[in-house]
């Protein structure tokens, strides 16, 4: 079985592609103007922004990036569209030629390229008599449309490769749950040799249900000797099968020119100012190959938070991999509304230096899991005090305790022993800390080692 | 300052040569307050409070919210629009013929065309002294009826104003401009009506605009541009060539083999960006309603097309539509964009030689209603083979009076380098010294 | 430019013509086509120009803005419950 998909995700940017109308609105057609809804008169102008990010994108994707990049317009008549043309990429797309591994497959990406999205059709009426009722907030939405080789082999394998390039998105430009949400599929599959193209499944819940159906239909068509014909096809979201698509009988010929109200755009100019940080699936393989650790596991880390990947990585370099992994999908992951809002360099290192006492065994498992809680609930844990130089007090008192034995059994039968430590530590540690504190710490730690 | 046509007079005067397809309704109320100049714009620009019907049916009242800029500019300048003036549908026509709102009539010749496609605004701006007509040029619509009438038409560099607010013929080839009886108004209103507009990025590519007077030395006439002319033209154009070296310029005949595909490619690129441009018209959003919404969208949309646009628009949809189907794109659409290229190497080089190049604007003074009727389609769109040049490498062009045939006005039309509209302006007033303008009578 | 290609184009266009008109206009565009075929002589190059002046890298910054407004624009269509009213889909 061959898949090849081609994804159509909304840009977020404040204003539409070529015009500057809010990209999103309360009521039906508010958010429109002379651009958007194609009046007589009315021009285009491209969105900085949008070109930006679809060039962050083809740059992900390891495209080519075309040096010059100009407009097309592909012209169809259908009532959700203004203009009865689109203005789109056809011989110029930002990148081609990428790729992107996917559970360790290398997924082909043929071209990322932008277009504007049309208006949304409510259709009305019973079958086969529907009036066409439409919103154009949506025409002239900035999508970005990445075209996939028919590198995948199964429908699962298709709703995998959509979701991690969703993850990654969210972290390269932005893209919202509600992006998602809007996110528009044709794939394009075929179990035998005949290639059918199953048009416009919105919404990757669809995604699965379409493509397996479609499977399926071709398998059995085969199976029965029967000779699957290539064509067009749409999925019935209601039945849930896909349908040949009798809407668009004859192939268009879309007749396309080049568009001249834009002129033409210096994309390495572009790339070259543009700068991503390591994306979420990107940090995972890194993180599962360096550490060597469960790849599914340091996924599951990085789509949580990728702050928390980091926090996970500190306490990699310090712990044994496995166990840093342990306790960071564990404790902390349990933990983790509330450590997150409280992340500073200080908390961070809290947490590695509790996760470090269990590996050494200075504190228990369950001990541990407590002084995690405490961070979490933004107190001290037990024995740290909440500035770094506790240490110094600690390690003051450890160390003469370490060198002077007989202190601690001279202390079980008279506690002023502790009078030498005292003296030694507040001489030391050249009145860092008061005299009650003093006192305290020592107390504390000789009783622990009685 | 010119005096405000009453709107009892300009009525009187559209009712016989059909200048405009919408006069201003507040007319009456301006007297009372002369502004400082008052104009007109082609309907294919947008005026708050006019309709915008490109000359066609099927823009049947549609009333556009805004402002076309260079309307806006004028405007904010302080001045009073009088109106829309007739043009052939969406600017397809040499002769102002194919308007589905009236025809103009020459101010000089009642039976005689005013050529198109701006010519209402020709007509206009030939009849009222003073006034400022704005023209849309794709190939040729502001050169021929300020030839055709007697007046001055200027074609600035294509990008130089914005397009913001046309209704579009051909997005690589349309330009605003002006036609107007006196040359000053040219340099007076070209400043007024440039200018970068964001919302036109072709337009934010232009340098400024300079326009320090120099004289011209040299005038390229390409030997191309001497052929095919009527006897009346032919004499007319060696006379005004003669005036121009009196007055110490130097002409040179030069060879512009790249000419010869000019037309072609011309016809090429404005109808293949054309037949996109009409597609939105459907009879949805604007314009004429379409006919019943229970019947299939295709049947509902090539209605409405099939029975509002004229038959010129038809053909040049169908012409557009071919030149770029697949099989036929690269041989027609792909050459064309090519052509334009060679045409503007060519230019280029001349003007290495010279400062302007120098043709007649028409191959014939105005033509009869009765005469053109006769003409077969591609008689036509030959009649544009001098101004199409220009037109097609986006070049400044100025067409000026040059002669009078037993009283019909002719133009020679002189073309600068992209962006050199200054020389355009200089030549118009060296021109002008001394030049016995002729107006017809009912302009007085 | 025979009548079957001017129908088949007429249809991409969306236009419905008249067997009249279907004949004269294959004869219109057999005329000019024919002229037309001097393109073939010319040489190719300079194809992805699209102006006849450069226009490079003209970009609008990411601001809403709102210059028209929208109640103006649905007066001039056909609105039922804030929709826009199209015609049948199949």
């Amino acid at each position: 079985m061959k898949i090849g998909l081609e994804i159509h995700v909304q840009l977020p940017t404040r204003s539409k592609l070529f015009c500057s109308c809010a990209t999103s609105a309360e009521e039906p057609n508010s958010s429109i103007c002379p651009t958007c809804l194609g009046f007589p008169g009315s021009r285009p102008a491209l969105n900085r922004r949008a070109l930006e990010m679809g060039v962050q994108i083809a740059q992900y994707l390891n495209c080519q990036i075309t040096p010059t990049i100009w407009f097309s317009r592909k012209t169809y008549f259908y009532p959700d569209l203004p203009k009865n043309f689109q203005i789109t990429q056809y011989d110029s797309p930002l990148g081609t030629d990428g790729h992107f591994h996917s559970r360790g497959k290398r997924i082909g990406i043929w071209r990322v390229h932008l277009e504007e999205d049309p208006g949304r059709i409510k259709r009305v009426g019973k079958s086969g008599e529907e009036v066409s009722l439409i919103d154009y907030n949506r025409s002239g939405i900035p999508l970005v449309e990445i075209v996939t080789a028919p590198d995948m082999s199964s429908p699962d394998e298709a709703r995998t490769f959509i979701t991690e390039i969703l993850v990654e998105l969210r972290h390269i430009i932005g893209t919202t749950a509600s992006d998602e949400q809007t996110v528009r599929v044709d794939a394009n599959i075929s179990v035998g040799e005949e290639r059918v193209e199953v048009k416009n499944i919105q919404g990757m819940r669809h995604l699965e249900r379409a493509l397996k159906f479609e499977a399926s239909r071709q398998a059995k068509m085969l199976e029965a000797g029967v000779k699957v014909v290539r064509e067009t096809r749409r999925y019935d979201e209601e039945r849930k099968v896909t349908l040949s698509a009798r809407e668009k009988e004859t192939e268009e010929d879309y007749g396309y020119i080049g568009e001249p109200d834009l002129g033409t755009f210096d994309l390495l100019k572009v790339a070259s100012v543009l700068t991503t940080s390591e994306t979420p699936l990107r940090m995972a393989q890194r993180l599962a190959g360096h550490y060597v650790v469960d790849f599914d596991k340091a996924k599951q880390i990085v789509i949580t938070s990728m702050a928390m990947a980091e926090l996970f990585e500190r306490l990699a370099e310090k712990v044994d991999p496995e166990l840093a992994m342990t306790w960071t999908l564990g404790p902390i992951s349990s933990h983790w509304g509330s450590i997150e809002p409280r992340l500073t360099e200080k908390v961070i290192g809290d947490v590695v230096r509790v996760v470090s006492q269990v590996a050494d065994r200075e504190i228990t498992d369950s001990e541990g899991r407590r002084r995690i809680s405490a961070i979490a609930a933004g107190e001290c844990p037990e024995d740290i005090s909440c500035a770094v130089e506790d240490t110094l007090l600690d390690s003051l008192i450890s160390q003469y305790l370490d060198e002077h034995p007989n202190v601690v059994k001279d202390y079980a039968s008279n506690p002023k022993a502790s009078n030498a430590v005292i003296g030694h530590v507040m001489k030391a540690s050249k009145g860092k800390y008061n005299s009650q504190e003093i006192v305290e710490a020592v107390r504390k730690e000789i009783e622990k080692r009685l | 300052m010119s005096c405000l046509p009453t709107a009892d007079k300009l009525r009187d005067l559209n009712e016989r040569y059909l200048a405009f397809s919408e006069i201003s309704p507040s007319l009456e109320e301006a007297q009372g307050y002369p502004p400082p100049f008052h104009f007109s714009a082609k309907d294919n620009l947008c005026a708050k409070g006019f309709q915008a019907r490109a000359g066609s049916r099927i823009l049947e009242g549609y009333r556009p919210p805004f402002d076309a800029t260079p309307v806006a500019k004028l405007r904010a300048a302080g001045g009073v629009l009088l109106g829309k003036t007739n043009m052939d549908e969406f600017g397809f026509g040499t002769f102002c013929t194919n308007s589905g709102y009236g025809i103009p009539r020459n101010p000089f010749d009642l039976e005689r065309a005013c050529g198109g496609s701006s010519g209402g605004a020709a007509a206009a701006a030939c009849m009222l002294d003073g006034h400022i007509a704005l023209g849309v040029s794709t190939g040729g619509s502001i050169s021929c009826p300020a030839s055709f009438c007697g007046v001055f038409g200027l074609t600035p560099t294509y990008g130089r104003i914005s397009r913001y607010g046309l209704i579009d013929y051909g997005n690589s080839l349309d330009k605003v401009g002006l036609l107007v009886r006196r040359s000053e108004d040219l340099r007076r209103f070209l400043p007024i009506i440039s200018g970068a507009d964001p919302k036109d990025p072709t337009s934010c590519a232009q340098p400024p605009l300079r326009l320090e007077r120099k004289s011209i030395r040299t005038v390229a006439v390409p030997k191309q541009a001497l052929q095919n002319l009527s006897p009346e033209v032919e004499e007319g154009f060696e006379h005004a060539l003669g005036r121009l070296e009196e007055q110490g310029v130097e002409i040179m005949q030069v060879d512009m083999p790249s000419l010869r595909f000019a037309l072609s490619a011309y016809y090429v690129l404005a109808t293949s960006e054309a037949s996109t441009n009409l597609a939105r018209y459907c009879g949805m959003r604007f314009g004429v309603r379409g006919g019943s919404i229970s019947q299939h969208y295709n049947d509902f949309f090539t209605e409405v097309r099939s029975e509002h646009f004229g038959r010129e628009a038809k053909r040049r949809i169908l012409l557009g539509t071919y030149a770029r189907m697949v099989g036929y794109r690269d041989r027609y659409y792909m050459k064309a964009l090519s052509v334009r290229q060679l045409v503007i190497s060519e230019y280029q080089n001349v003007f290495g030689r010279s400062d302007l190049v120098l043709t007649p604007t028409m191959p014939f003074v105005a033509p009869r209603f009765s005469e053109i009727e006769k003409m077969r389609p591609l008689e036509a769109y030959q009649a544009d083979f001098l101004t199409v040049p220009p037109n097609l490498a986006g070049l400044p062009h100025l067409s000026l009076p040059c002669g009078y045939a037993d009283a019909l006005p002719m133009g020679m039309q002189f073309v600068a380098p992209h962006w050199e509209e200054g020389r355009l302006l200089d030549m118009a007033e060296s021109w002008s010294k001394g030049f016995q303008f002729r107006f017809p009578e009912v302009c007085r | 430019m025979d009548v079957d290609t001017v129908r088949n184009v007429a249809r991409i266009a969306r236009l419905r013509l008249s067997p009249e008109e279907e004949r004269q206009f294959a004869q219109d565009l057999e005329e000019v086509l024919a002229y037309m075929a001097v393109l073939d002589e010319a040489p190719s190059g300079g194809e992805h120009d699209f102006n006849p002046v450069p226009v490079h890298d003209v970009l609008r910054e990411d601001v809403e803005a709102r210059d028209v407004d929208a109640d103006g624009l649905r007066d001039s269509m056909d609105i039922y419950q804030d929709l826009v009213r199209g015609p049948r889909l199949s």
